[in-house]
């Protein structure tokens, strides 16, 4: 058997080619899905050819963020909670030439930066946002999240959620973001095709993965800390849009839709919009 | 590139000084959120920046706006925020980020009268404690100049992003709506004529620059690379080590606070700023900041008329707070009238502290809406002097 220490030995070529080796282990905890969300991304930037020179980290606060942040090999930005999106404003508007791939959480944007999300969405703001969603607060310890289902079970709701849970990507898509999509952390090449669409696309990508936490998620609204079962969960509470297209309202009551919801590489953002803005005002 | 400085005479309030001076220091990003009595600040800013190339955002909050401006100056923008009363108990929020990670902005206080949203459209003065101690945690200075005209506006403005880059950290502009909304004369110089320091950047390989100078906690002029520059630059909410990466070693901690407060108080020589009037044979002192300053001069003036051994003393930098130069008040004077536009004392507390029981402190203060009258002032000289 090997140790934690030996395995490190051998990291993937990803993580060689792209992440701090200093900063492994990464701070996920076993079953996590956030690991295969990196992967993808990491894939994505391989493909599309980014580089650490070009290409910005950005985060929030929570497990997306702090398991994430100061890993890219490259410049990194962690904001405080829930203000990524007003952070990668400032960025991208002082430096439109880079590209700025945004680690969020869904209290970090739905919660408490929710105000920022919707603007940043409106603004058209071209940074590619990744919404890691695991349904529960999990670095505080299982407190109820925004997109906690009803009657979930968490350590603030122990006598069940009675809220309904937030669609942020119906949030996105009505205020504006260019490029909209949710995927599971078992989607894996399509979410990758889909990152590296986003990362193209000009204005906000907004991508959301539905991903495993079985140490609060699991334990505390599934009652079992077992990665597997909390996958099945989240299978069994997903369709493909083309499946849905088969159900009816009653039969999708609860479950989230997976796939593309709009693609307008058409619609200009904020930042194109300034610089021809510019052509006709600046003086000096 | 031309900074885009207009050089001439102009006849205009203190908040349009504020963005003068700014785009003169060489200030290339503005996020604000519509707030009285410094919207002029933000609308001038939105008329002039565009000309010189540079980036103006109204943002959806003043947490979007701070942390806006933080971001922006990570990303090599010289950068500023402005608000008044309500806006800057939020902005805050985002100020500990700046501190924080070390970030060179500047940010606008233009008081109004509170608490809560108070009278949005009169003069307070009730920010001194709130932008010192404001940000949760402790384990910071702060520095923040406050002009008492609309030149000043101009001049402390740029003074203030010269120092956010000397000492990297943000700085205040800790102004009033007297100052804000007067309209009196400025004077911008030829650009040859202003003196503005320019972000200081690494002359070391990336592997070999120490992104936190956490071993040598006094150290000011320190480089600030930006992203985009190779230096794989790491900034974060959380206690970092001298390159960026969180720690939860309380020795880390320990030498983290001690960096964001001694590159202040060990430099404190660069700081000082204050002004004094009629001192030499004084044997009474008044004492105001900011917009109040101008009614508390006038006063003096009346008790000099008098006869009366008055003199003026300023505090132009309230913070770090100039103990010495109001110490060296003390010892030369019975007593001192603080006038203030606050009931519960701030200023007034801070020269008490700071004179050590060598005068006799008095507190003047008005809840705000007016600054005090020189007549009023007159008659507290008259009560105290003896």
């Amino acid at each position: 058997m090997s140790t934690v220490g030996e395995t490190l030995n051998v990291l993937h070529p990803l993580v060689e080619k792209y992440l701090r080796k200093e900063r492994m282990p990464h701070m996920a905890c076993s079953g996590c899905g956030i690991g295969q969300v990196v992967h993808s991304v990491l894939l994505a930037i391989d493909e599309l050819g980014l580089t650490p020179k070009d290409t910005v980290w950005v985060q929030g606060v929570g497990c997306s963020s702090r398991i994430t942040y100061s890993t890219w090999v490259g410049d990194n930005v962690d904001a405080h909670h829930g203000r990524m999106f007003a952070v990668a404003t400032g960025l991208k508007m002082a430096r439109p030439d880079m590209n700025f791939i945004c680690f969020t959480g869904d209290g970090d944007c739905g919660a408490i930066g929710g105000n920022h999300f919707i603007h940043a969405c409106r603004r058209n703001l071209d940074v590619t946002a990744i919404l890691f969603n695991n349904g529960i607060y999990g670095m505080t310890g299982g407190q109820v999240a925004p997109t906690s289902p009803v009657g979930a079970v968490t350590t603030t709701t122990p006598y069940g959620n009675i809220e309904d849970p937030f669609d942020m990507c119906q949030m996105a898509v009505a205020a504006g973001a260019s490029y909209v999509a949710r995927w599971r952390s078992t989607d894996f090449k399509a979410l990758t095709n889909s990152l590296k669409k986003g990362i193209q696309t000009k204005g906000l990508a907004f991508i959301e993965v539905l991903l495993q936490c079985p140490t609060n998620f699991g334990r505390y609204v599934l009652k079992s800390s077992n990665p597997q079962d909390v996958l099945t969960w989240i299978k069994e509470h997903s369709v493909t849009q083309k499946e849905a297209e088969k159900l009816s309202k009653e039969e999708l009551t609860g479950k989230y839709l997976i796939g593309e919801f709009v693609h307008r590489p058409e619609r200009t953002g904020i930042v194109e919009r300034y610089q021809e803005f510019l052509k006709t005002h600046q003086k000096y | 590139m031309p900074s885009g400085v207009i050089p001439g005479k102009y006849f205009v309030q203190g908040d349009e000084a504020i963005a003068e001076g700014a785009i003169a220091a060489g200030c290339r990003f503005f996020a604000g959120y519509p707030i009285t009595p410094s919207s002029e600040t933000s609308e001038t800013m939105a008329r002039r920046l565009p000309e010189v190339g540079g980036v103006c955002l109204q943002m959806e909050d003043e947490l979007a706006s701070i942390h806006a401006v933080g971001a922006a100056s990570v990303g090599g923008m010289k950068a500023m925020t402005i608000s008044s009363g309500p806006g800057i108990s939020l902005k805050l929020e985002g100020l500990g980020w700046g501190i924080k990670n070390e970030i060179p902005y500047v940010v606008a206080d233009v008081q109004r009268a509170g608490p809560s949203n108070g009278v949005a459209t009169r003069v307070g003065q009730g920010d001194f404690y709130t932008i010192r101690y404001g940000s949760a945690g402790g384990n910071h200075s702060i520095i923040a100049l406050s002009p008492k005209s609309t030149q000043e506006a101009f001049d402390l403005t740029i003074d203030c992003f010269n120092l956010s880059e000397i000492f990297r950290c943000p700085v205040f502009l800790l102004t009033d709506e007297t100052v804000g909304h007067t309209r009196e004369l400025l004077v911008i110089p030829e650009e040859d004529e202003l003196k503005v320091v320019k972000r200081f950047k690494p002359t070391v390989a990336p592997e070999k620059f120490v992104m936190y100078p956490l071993n040598t906690p006094g150290v000011i002029n320190y480089p600030f690379p930006n992203i985009g520059e190779g230096y794989g630059i790491c900034v974060s909410p959380y206690t970092h080590n001298s390159k960026g990466y969180a720690s939860t070693a309380q020795d880390i901690q320990e030498k983290m606070a001690r960096r964001l407060v001694l590159k202040v108080t060990e430099n404190l020589d660069k700081l000082v700023r204050v002004e004094s009037q009629k001192m030499e044979d004084a044997e009474f002192a008044v004492i105001a900041y900011g917009g109040n300053a101008r009614p508390a001069v006038a006063a003096v003036d009346m008790a000099r008329e008098q006869g009366m051994k008055v003199g003026f003393f300023r505090p132009i930098i309230v913070w770090p707070f100039p103990d010495a130069d109001v110490l060296k008040v003390a010892e030369k004077v019975k007593n001192i009238l603080v006038c203030e536009l606050n009931i519960d004392g701030q200023l007034s507390r801070e020269v008490a502290r700071a004179s050590k029981g060598k005068a006799e402190v008095f507190h003047f203060g008005s809840g705000g809406v007016e600054p005090h009258l020189p007549a009023q002032i007159f008659n507290e000289i008259r009560r105290f002097y003896k």
